[in-house]
């Protein structure tokens, strides 16, 4: 009786009945991954730079010892919030990633419908997937626990900021792993798992509340009286909606614990704890019940595995259907740029749903533009530079993704040995594989180019914006195609490809920018020579540069010799002016730095285009 | 047409291709077999330029393969073991592309692409998608593209595997119609009795070394497998074991069923000679038929090591 009891307790108090084997497994294979060790590794590589060069910010004044010790307490509160906030990204994006393939890779393995032959449950086999996953980063933030403890005893730290800000980021991570896994059922490639999480998780955390914004700040005015929707944004619905979102959660805590007393939107963590679990358990369902549906699919022969996922099982049921006739397209011009550019521009989407696509975002480039006229700031250079941001970032991301996938994709899907089976020249494959990874990001570009060129038709961009923006247009296509051809040619697996290729943007554009900084303060100069001259060539700081200098109604208008570059600060860091020959020779030289290493890795692509063939 | 001089390729400490040599005349149908992991596709890949061997040369229609890639490529079709297919073109549009790849021009293509659908029978599929097409068609479809710019050399890794029996058979007649048109053909399988058929010479392959090569009717006395005849008679099949016991020629007579087995002596093939003691003694004969040594039971004894 009591051995009864005991083992029913048991049964209950362990994980296994809502994981399964599936926990175990995943553990027993994430140990014997390499990638883990190495994640781990960097990740805490980063972290010591991060708090290393908050210290050396904080603590190298000099002074008294009160002032010194104010100045520790200081540091004290920096470095915790340093190390809760790299924590708070950067285990969200781990996440993302680890999660990425976590279905994908059973349905292309085929193991999914064998699954589901055995007595494990559809909820098993996605609890066992997000815990395992979960596990392993709640390890990666115990890893800093230590260091935040010592650090509260001369900081100042309240163990309450501790506590929510790691509940906080472990139900942040849980969503964005949720969302991760449940994208991974239909997709195959980790890399457009990244992508479209990211896109959702931005939209829900972003563009929703902006939105939403938007419509409180214009049009609830305009149209508010006659609709009566001015009550619907009251201070508590924007609470509410404050607690769907982590970012401001963490951000509300930390001005909390900086500044004592202050006031802000309420914002009551374990609230916001629970509804984010209880989100993450919606989408955990919802991806359970999926699961099923693919794993039966595959099992009943109706899922094309080296595909995708669900999707893919209706396309196959459809194909199977007598073929209809269709209009046969002639080749025409060299046949790699023809067969490249005959796929859709998204992968699973037609040329139709490409356009509509199109179309929607010049909608909403429109809307803003009339919402901009409305309150004048499209004088402004500040939203001139905004704009420019968001083309180049997304250009960059596109560009990368086309490019890194060119080659990997065909070794995929095996054919890679078939076309270096034919006597093209490899020079040749590669250059068809970089224009149509360039014409891809065209319509990126079209849309920069369009509104640049509308606001120097208007008066509020200068014409030499044109210029200069193609000279960067230009650097940044031949090194993004570059890197990309080359990490697609060395590696066999789209997912490597891309994520070496943003490995190395990341690291010359996020984490370059922290390593010259820290020289710099090991040096003894705050913002010195280095940080300063490497920011200079910074993409998105050279978009700065141009738009804030050529942009707005004052700029639009003035003679070439009145414009002046640097004065201006958007991203935080401002530079002592110049003119516009500096900015030209400054454009000029990074393009040639920067092409002369795209096609460094061209060539490197190119001695490795017959290696590694799958 | 195709030569290989102790050709060697190594993967780290492994050893793929083994001082490999091997000699296809051309027209010939050649089957490559071995097990799996013996270097086949290995050799095949280093043939068709997608490799470089680490050591020893080969050459195709007299070219070297390590210099002369592009000229190579231009006379050879190869079709892989595992195949991909554009997931977003048709079939006519694929075959173009890949003729498109091979250099001819736009304004004979069409007629090229038109002429091997017909030969492969895929001119019902020419406007279907390329993934829509069946396991057995896109099989069809791999052949088609191979003879897209008329190769003299096929170099074919597997081509019937995992096809149904229907579909095998109509490979193998494809095969049979490229050799009447004079393609010289390395074709790899482990449906080995298939290659059997048609086949004019086979190589077997085992830890990258060549265990033989050569004719069926060379891989007997090399083997050292003596010949062996079924007979059947009507009536006392003890009185025929009497008699063909008694011949010099004949080392063995098993009853096997309702037929007799009779193994000749090494070197000794004596069908006649059966015949007549049978006939001379008063047995009715049924039939008499020769009992082939298929080349599965090769391939096992050879991979096993028997031979060296």
């Amino acid at each position: 009786m009591i051995a009864s009891v005991k083992k029913t307790f048991l049964s209950m108090v362990r994980p296994k009945w809502l994981t399964g084997p599936i926990f175990e497994k995943e553990l027993r294979v994430s140990s014997r991954r390499r990638r883990n060790y190495v994640l781990r590794f960097f990740y805490i590589l980063l972290l010591t730079i991060f708090v290393g060069m908050v210290w050396l910010s904080v603590a190298e004044y000099q002074g008294d010892v009160t002032y010194q010790r104010s100045r520790m307490a200081a540091a004290g509160k920096e470095i915790v919030m340093t190390i809760v906030f790299f924590q708070f990204i950067a285990t969200q994006v781990l996440a993302i990633v680890m999660l990425s393939t976590a279905i994908s890779d059973e349905v292309y393995h085929r193991t999914l419908g064998l699954l589901m032959t055995t007595p494990i449950t559809s909820l098993q086999v996605v609890m066992g997937k997000v815990l395992s996953k979960l596990l392993q980063l709640g390890l990666l933030l115990a890893i800093t626990l230590p260091m935040l403890a010592v650090v509260r005893i001369f900081g100042g730290i309240p163990w309450g900021y501790l506590l929510s800000s790691f509940c906080v980021t472990l139900t942040a991570v849980l969503f964005a792993g949720s969302v991760s896994l449940l994208i991974s059922i239909n997709n195959r490639r980790a890399y457009a798992v990244i992508i479209r999480t990211g896109f959702v998780l931005l939209s829900f955390y972003l563009i929703i509340p902006l939105i939403l914004a938007a419509l409180m700040g214009y049009l609830v005015p305009l149209f508010g009286p006659i609709l009566n929707v001015r009550g619907f944004f009251s201070p508590w619905r924007w609470a509410l909606l404050a607690h769907l979102n982590p970012f401001y959660g963490i951000m509300a805590n930390t001005e909390r614990m900086m500044s004592p007393g202050t006031r802000g939107m309420p914002f009551i963590w374990p609230v916001h704890c629970l509804v984010m679990l209880g989100l993450s358990a919606l989408v955990l369902t919802w991806s359970a019940k999926i699961v099923r549906r693919v794993a039966l699919r595959q099992v009943t022969g109706q899922l094309d595995p080296s595909a995708g996922g669900l999707k893919v099982g209706r396309k196959r049921c459809r194909d199977s259907a007598p073929v209809a006739e269709g209009r046969v397209k002639r080749v025409i011009g060299p046949a790699v740029v023809w067969k490249e550019l005959r796929a859709p521009l998204i992968q699973g989407v037609d040329h139709r749903n490409s356009y509509i696509g199109l179309a929607a975002t010049l909608g909403m480039l429109l809307l803003t533009y009339i919402t901009g006229y409305l309150d004048r700031s499209l004088r402004e250079e500040f939203w001139h530079v905004s704009y420019g941001l968001l083309f180049v970032f997304i250009g960059i991301i596109v560009a990368t993704v086309f490019s890194a996938t060119r080659i990997t994709t065909e070794k995929e899907a095996q054919t890679w040995s078939l076309l270096l089976a034919t006597p093209l020249e490899d020079r040749d494959i590669l250059l068809g594989k970089a224009v149509s990874a360039f014409r891809r990001c065209l319509p990126i570009w079209g849309l920069l180019a369009g509104h640049v060129i509308l606001f120097v038709l208007v008066g509020y961009i200068h014409p030499i914006a044109i210029f200069h923006l193609a000279i960067l247009v230009t650097w940044l296509t031949c090194f993004v195609t570059g890197t990309g051809l080359y990490f697609s040619a060395r590696f066999a697996r789209t997912t490597s490809a891309v994520l070496a290729s943003f490995g190395v943007m990341l690291s010359l554009w996020a984490v370059g920018p922290v390593l010259a900084g820290l020289l710099d303060l090991m040096g003894g100069s705050i913002r010195g020579g280095l940080l300063t001259k490497y920011m200079l060539i910074h993409p998105a700081i050279q978009t700065q540069l141009i738009l804030a200098g050529a942009g707005g109604a004052a700029n639009g208008r003035a003679a070439l010799a009145e414009l002046q570059y640097g004065e201006r600060s958007v991203l935080g860091f401002s530079l002592e002016e110049f003119g516009l020959s500096d900015m030209t020779f400054i454009l000029t030289v990074t393009a040639l730095a920067y092409v002369g290493t795209g096609i460094l890795f061209f060539f490197g692509a190119k001695r490795r285009l017959r290696r590694n063939i799958v | 047409m195709i030569e290989i001089k102790k050709l060697t390729k190594n993967f780290g400490s492994l050893i793929a291709v083994d001082h490999l040599d091997l000699f296809i005349g051309a027209g010939d149908i050649f089957g490559f077999i071995g097990p799996n992991g013996a270097g086949k596709t290995t050799t095949m890949r280093i043939l068709v330029t997608l490799m470089e061997p680490t050591s020893g040369i080969a050459f195709i229609d007299g070219l070297d393969v390590t210099r002369k890639g592009k000229e190579v490529r231009r006379r050879v079709g190869y079709m892989p073991d595992f195949m991909g297919v554009y997931d977003d073109l048709k079939v006519f549009e694929y075959l173009e592309f890949f003729a498109a790849a091979f250099g001819i021009e736009y304004r004979k293509r069409k007629a090229i692409v038109d002429g091997v659908l017909e030969l492969t029978d895929l001119v019902s599929k020419r406007n279907a998608q390329v993934d829509s097409l069946s396991r057995g068609m896109q099989q069809r479809l791999g052949l088609a593209r191979v003879l897209i710019h008329d190769p003299k050399v096929l170099i074919l890794d597997e081509p019937a595997s995992g096809l149904d029996p229907r579909a095998r058979i109509e490979i193998r007649e494809l095969l049979r119609e490229l050799k009447k048109m004079g393609k010289t053909i390395m074709i790899s399988s482990h449906i080995l009795s298939e290659l059997e058929e048609i086949c004019d010479r086979i190589g077997i392959i085992e830890h990258g070394q060549l265990v033989f090569g050569g004719t069926m009717d060379e891989i007997r006395p090399r083997l050292g497998i003596q010949g062996k005849v079924r007979v059947k008679v009507l009536g006392d099949s003890a009185r025929a074991t009497e008699l063909l016991t008694a011949l010099p020629q004949i080392h063995q007579v098993e009853t096997v069923g309702d037929y007799l087995s009779v193994t000749f002596r090494e070197g000794e093939q004596a069908d006649g000679v059966i015949a007549r003691t049978l006939v001379n003694g008063g047995v009715d004969l049924v039939y008499l038929q020769p009992e082939q040594l298929k080349l599965d039971d090769a391939f096992l004894k050879l991979t096993k090591g028997i031979v060296h």
